[in-house]
């Protein structure tokens, strides 16, 4: 049993979360993670609130375990869906876009715990300063939005910068992944990629079917010009996006050329003209799966790596 | 040390920039070129150097360096 803070602070039996991807980490996802013993996460992303609540709805009809809401924090609905989470008792919420610091004193007097995805040591800190109960340092391996430093560079550093716990994200698919995240000092550890593929999870299945398939170097950073740079999976409409920022489009301009497109690939399953947000650990995805059973994969194969050794040999004097 | 100077001091550090090149007139992001990590780590320190809280809400105003001096004289006096 891999007991940290973070498991006895969210109630959770393993220290597992499931990154919160728009629109298709929905309830039913959430709910079977969460059921397993990680802590499953409904991507609010920027649908409305009824949206959001039948996804609530769903996550309890599939467990009694505590499941987590990822806010997204630009939402045109953000006012509306931090009343539903407050109403709906939700015990957990994940940020991403934007500094939850004006929100805090509202979830702090809930009781509710605030954990915001970062991407630096001083946004680490600062969220610390204001009442953040753990942090998630995701470094730019990861898919869709990315910071600019690596999950094994930041990671030990935000853990060396802050004192509540430290979850790593980005890059992590399984057991190994899980145990090098801990020997940087994380306390836990948030998989998206592999959530994709999830038999529960509603991405469509052109789009799970190019995760399947990626390679390790199949992914690229989009919009590095932009103040918003994602990573996709390699297509026709990534070549043509990163064309048309080398040749100088405005920032404007290539935010105009991005929109919709994900979940034109994830919800219609256009692969080739939509956008396919996925992690440079898709090389490491290679089977549609339970979500169950994903969770159990990866705790036993980091058990056993914590029980076994790592498979060095050591001389101790 | 004055509080321009104090500013001065976080902002060379930060941004790698030469004391010289930073005037009240300077802009953060056009001419300092600082990202909006930089400014979270500027107004970390600068919490910590003058002790107080600044929420995100000052954030936006400050655009210039003479607006950085400027609200911390004001947020120093209310002390």
């Amino acid at each position: 049993m891999i007991e940290t803070r973070i498991t006895k602070m969210l109630n959770i039996k393993y220290p597992l979360l499931q990154g919160a991807m728009a629109w298709i980490a929905t309830g039913k996802l959430a709910g079977a993670v969460s059921e397993a013993g990680g802590l499953g996460i409904i991507g609010a992303g920027t649908a409305d609130p009824q949206w959001l609540k039948n996804e609530i709805d769903e996550a309890r009809r599939v467990t009694e375990k505590p499941f987590g809401v990822n806010l997204v924090l630009v939402s045109p609905y953000i006012d509306e869906i931090i009343e539903l989470v407050l109403r709906e008792n939700i015990p957990v919420v994940t940020t991403g876009a934007g500094n939850p610091g004006k929100y805090m004193p509202r979830f702090k007097e809930r009781g509710i715990k605030v954990i915001p995805v970062v991407a630096s040591v001083a946004l680490a800190r600062r969220l610390e300063r204001q009442g953040a109960d753990a942090v998630i340092a995701e470094g730019m391996e990861s898919g869709g939005h990315v910071g600019e430093m690596t999950t094994m560079c930041l990671v030990p550093m935000v853990v060396d910068a802050v004192g509540i716990p430290v979850i790593a994200a980005g890059g992590i698919a399984d057991g190994r992944g899980m145990v090098a995240a801990l020997a940087l000092g994380a306390e836990g550890v948030q998989m998206g990629t592999r959530f994709i593929c999830a038999e529960e999870c509603p991405a469509h299945p052109a789009y799970k079917e190019k995760v399947l398939k990626a390679r390790d170097r199949d992914t690229e950073v989009c919009g590095t010009t932009t103040l918003h740079p994602v990573r996709a999976i390699r297509n026709r409409f990534v070549r043509y996006y990163l064309e048309q920022e080398r040749a100088g489009l405005s920032a404007e301009e290539l935010e105009r050329l991005g929109v919709g497109k994900y979940p034109d690939a994830a919800l219609k399953g256009d692969v080739e003209n939509g956008s396919i947000l996925a992690g440079q650990v898709a090389g490491l995805v290679n089977r549609i799966q339970p979500a169950h059973e994903i969770v159990s994969e990866v705790i036993r194969e980091a058990e056993d790596l914590l029980r076994n050794g790592l498979g060095v040999n050591m001389c101790l004097d | 040390m004055s509080v321009f100077e104090g500013v001065k001091e976080i902002i060379v550090e930060i941004l790698d920039v030469a004391p010289e090149d930073i005037t009240l007139e300077s802009k953060l992001v056009e001419d300092l070129e600082a990202d909006s990590l930089d400014i979270v780590e500027m107004v970390m320190q600068l919490e910590d150097k003058f002790g107080l809280q600044i929420p995100e809400s000052a954030f936006e105003d400050l655009k210039t360096v003479k607006d950085v001096v400027e609200y911390l004289e004001k947020r120093l006096q209310e002390k």
